[in-house]
């Protein structure tokens, strides 16, 4: 029985496959993005701010393979390459150099001898922020180029030992054991280069004296303002730290060497596609542009008043279906059936917002309560739910087994109740599975006329303000959901009725 | 392969299946159904004996040609008012003489220089006219916004917050709904017919892939997924939002062809034909498109409803994007704004409900003479 429950669950991957394809596609049609308060396109600070945009949405990435995926290592000799070149992106490359930090240096220092002399000088003018956080030098000595130059010689000759993976290490293992503010002087000399194993650190300790050592560290090396401060409760500390992991799998590939086995890997785990789906697996959805929240965050509290509010009304349309199939096929033939089959037609026929507003309307709780969305959008699989239950009652009715208990003598409801509908329910449970997408797409309407602060709601005001993370991240909840469901449905039918399993993967290998 | 007809997670349930155990009359037939000759055995599955009410042989199936041929006629009705909205609701008259000059249909062709004129001046300078039952189009706001149907004379259905006229845009609404969900499903039958015969024809790889698409795109509700198509292309059009809904209906075409395509193709006559030397294509509009005409009717026929469901819905939600002239939804959203403003929900709404109810009951019907197990 696992045995087939598993294999049902293996079939969905395909389409758990395709589904992020589509949404993946989706992702694509957005619109680039661009940052508030404008700026010319020649601008610096323009610039840097569209790349980091872009970033966040891996749009640096090529899709779906990436022959030349950077590490850093590239990116330090592409900025390297333009400022020799002195061209357009000269300033923006020394300015992205001094962003990489002390992780270039062991790519820049050492080839700084090769370099012409005037590049020489600007290159090392604009690696002074490095060494100013650092504190390891005063502004003003490194003004003159040649000053510069002479400086970052020296002190590569002194301090290159400091910048080898297994030191490092050790010292960021050292400050998580016992953080001492000498061992945080100690990294801070390195500066970003220890920023993959402080990442790493943050991702394994709980402890909190450690994580406000290590984020204040990455704090500085970055120049972004996240970091734990003392007294933090846990829940913040949680939101300092999981930012960090997200950005850190944004810039990744800006701080680490790319070796050996890694740059195969990175080839299809550095592309857009990739970076995207591990994400969205991980929780990582993107920030909402309409209120710079957390997607997932928003995501796990509109995601609940949806997915309950369709289970709610799925429950109330069983409850009210099944009762009526049973009644209608018992019956069948007769007016009760005529008439709830043409009723079931007008109800399969009103529109859901129709059924909403006149609701909302009539029943003048727009603003309280939850029976009203519930019994709206309960009309939407009432119909089909009464259908089913009708039809495989009828199904049941004519069973041998029937017209045995009866010719033994037992009573019309003893027979309708536990001889035929205990058969008669198999098929009815599981096309509730079925059914809870078609619910959950329908509660986005009663969501808007209700003003439910729901996922329909939240998407409505998304498609306002066009919040690209927001949209994608439900239509592929959506998806999974329904895909979810259909998986359970068909294991729950499988479950209840072994013929049904039987046939379901005889289906499978015909195809 | 075939759906088991058990398995109600493939296919939607059909509705108003109200199946009695004795055949209903053949389909068409010849007026009244012929009672049963003979004595009747009790049907098989009802625990009672039957009563002289469902003796009457297929009171449901004479119900439900009568409910069929209903349907039909409202769906006629439709057609006729989306075909003439223009002379049911226009700026201009059907015909009038205005400063010594003819027009014929200016309601029809638009013409610049009346236009130019304006509604107004055309109808107060005309000497003579014979105007249109409605005598605003959908577009022009000449009245005071929001009056009640019978406030003032010529807004039947009174006006909406704009000032238009409900009853033009009711009437125009009819023909933008109409073409598109028309356009739409045709769209999404031929979609669905290349793709579900592709797979059936070649299996392997192809059905392979073509089933997982059928799969993929089931898997997004439909409302959901082209209110994510509409949100994410950076100019949200009539043009995309046709093809976003065409691409939610035809995994249900495709599969319904393929399931088809593949039993047809092991049948005698096809292997006769296929050994005669018949190209796959001539053996798929000779001996198959026959097979399953019948039943993309019926798709057709149920898809136009859920098309219109959705258009409307996502009018209603005002994320539908400029559809055309005038929607039903649109001004039913008008609603919301205007919360005593019935006229706005009722009438857009009764057209709604009736179009689909109508459509149903077409596609019920015909569902019926195409489907063995419905008789």
């Amino acid at each position: 029985m696992l045995g087939y429950a598993l294999r049902r669950a293996i079939w969905a991957i395909p389409t758990l496959f395709g589904v992020s394809l589509v949404v993946f596609l989706l992702t694509t049609l957005l619109p680039d993005p661009t940052p508030d308060g404008g700026g010319s396109a020649s601008e610096v600070g323009f610039r840097l701010r569209t790349d980091e945009l872009r970033r966040a949405r891996f749009l640096d990435l090529p899709r779906f393979l990436n022959t030349e995926p950077h590490d850093v290592r590239a990116r330090v000799e592409d900025c390297v390459a333009h400022v020799v070149l002195e061209d357009d992106d000269a300033q923006l490359c020394e300015k992205r150099l001094s962003q990489i930090g002390g992780a270039g240096l062991p790519h820049l220092l050492p080839h700084l001898d090769n370099l012409p002399p005037t590049a020489r000088g600007r290159i090392a003018v604009a690696l002074a922020p490095i060494a100013l956080r650092m504190g390891v030098v005063e502004q003003r000595e490194l003004a003159d180029p040649g000053a510069a130059a002479l400086f970052w010689e020296r002190f590569w000759e002194d301090r290159s030992v400091d910048f080898t993976a297994p030191a490092v290490r050790r010292s960021v293992d050292r400050l998580v054991a016992r953080g001492t503010d000498l061992r945080e002087e100690e990294l801070r000399v390195v500066d970003t280069f220890a920023l993959e194993h402080l990442v790493e650190a943050m991702r394994l300790t709980k402890d909190t004296n450690a994580l406000i050592r290590l984020t204040r560290l990455a704090s500085h090396v970055t120049g972004r303002d996240v970091s734990v401060k003392t007294g933090d409760d846990p829940k913040r500390v949680r939101a300092v730290v999981s930012d960090w992991l997200s950005w850190w799998y944004v810039h990744e590939s800006d701080y680490v060497l790319l070796q050996g086995g890694a740059k195969v890997t990175a080839s299809i785990a550095q592309t857009r596609y990739a970076k995207w789906v591990l994400g969205a697996a991980t929780g990582q959805l993107g920030l909402s542009t309409r209120d710079g929240q957390p997607v997932f965050d928003k995501l796990l509290s509109s995601a609940p008043v949806t997915l309950g509010m369709a289970l709610l009304a799925l429950l109330l349309s069983a409850m009210i279906a099944i009762p009526l199939g049973v009644i209608a096929a018992w019956r069948r033939g007769h007016f009760v059936d005529h008439a709830t089959a043409l009723l079931l037609l007008a109800f399969y026929s009103l529109p859901t917002f129709l059924v909403a507003e006149l609701l909302a309307t009539f029943g003048r709780a727009a603003d309280a309560g939850v029976v009203l969305p519930v019994v709206a959008l309960a009309t939407v699989s009432l119909s089909i739910m009464t259908q089913q239950q009708r039809a495989s009652m009828i199904e049941a009715l004519g069973q041998d087994y029937i017209r045995t208990a009866r010719a033994k003598g037992a009573r019309t409801l003893r027979i309708t109740v536990f001889h035929a509908l205990r058969n008669a329910l198999v098929p009815t449970v599981t096309l509730a599975g079925v059914q809870f997408p078609a619910l959950v797409g329908a509660a986005f309407v009663v969501e808007e006329v209700f003003g439910i602060h729901g996922m329909g709601w939240e998407t409505l005001r998304a498609i306002e303000s066009r919040d690209a993370a927001w949209i994608v991240a439900v239509t592929l909840l959506c998806a999974v959901v329904t895909t979810a469901c259909l998986v359970t449905s068909d294991v729950a039918y499988g479950l209840l009725d072994p013929r049904v399993r039987e046939q379901q993967i005889r289906r499978r290998r015909a195809t | 392969m075939t759906e088991p007809p058990d398995d109600p997670n493939r296919e939607s349930i059909p509705l108003l299946l109200a199946r009695t155990s004795r055949r209903a009359p053949a389909g068409g037939g010849d007026g009244a159904p012929a009672p049963a000759p003979g004595p009747v055995p009790p049907p098989r599955s009802s625990l009672r004996a039957p009563s002289a009410r469902a003796d009457k042989a297929g009171t449901m199936g004479y119900l439900r040609t009568r409910l069929g041929a209903a349907g039909m006629l409202v769906g006629v009705m439709l057609v006729m008012i989306a075909i003439f909205a223009d002379m049911l609701a226009s700026d201009f008259p059907i015909m009038c003489k205005l400063h010594g000059k003819t027009w014929i249909f200016p309601n029809v062709t638009q013409p610049a220089e009346l236009v130019a004129l304006g509604a107004e001046a055309v109808d107060a300078d005309a000497e003579w006219k014979l105007p249109t039952l409605v005598s605003h189009g959908p577009s022009s706001s000449t009245a005071a916004p929001l009056l009640p149907p019978g406030a003032v004379k010529g807004h039947p259905f009174g006006t909406d917050r704009e000032g238009h006229d409900v009853f033009a845009r009711v009437v125009h609404g009819t023909r933008t709904y109409l073409v598109f969900a028309l356009a739409a499903v045709v769209t999404s039958l031929l979609f669905g017919g290349l793709f579900g015969s592709l797979a059936g024809l070649f299996g392997g790889a192809t059905d392979a892939l073509v089933g997982r698409a059928i799969e993929t795109v089931s898997a997004f509700p439909p409302l959901v997924l082209v209110l994510g198509i509409q949100a994410a292309v950076p100019k949200a059009t009539v043009a995309t939002l046709f093809l976003a809904i065409a691409l939610t209906r035809w995994p249900e075409v495709a599969r319904l062809v393929r399931a088809e395509v593949m039993q047809v193709a092991t049948r005698d006559y096809v292997m006769a034909a296929r050994a005669l030397g018949a190209s796959p294509l001539r053996v798929l509009r000779k001996h198959i498109a026959p097979n399953v005409r019948g039943q993309l009717a019926v798709l057709g026929a149920v898809g136009i409803p859920a098309v219109i469901l959705i258009e409307a819905s996502l009018d209603f939600l005002r994320v539908g994007g400029p559809l055309g002239t005038a929607s039903w939804g649109e001004t039913m959203s008008e609603f919301r704004d205007a919360p005593g403003a019935w006229w706005l929900l009722a009438f857009p709404g009764v057209f709604l409900f009736a179009t689909i109810v109508a459509l149903n009951l077409v596609g019920e019907a015909r569902r019926e003479s195409f489907d063995p197990r419905a008789r």
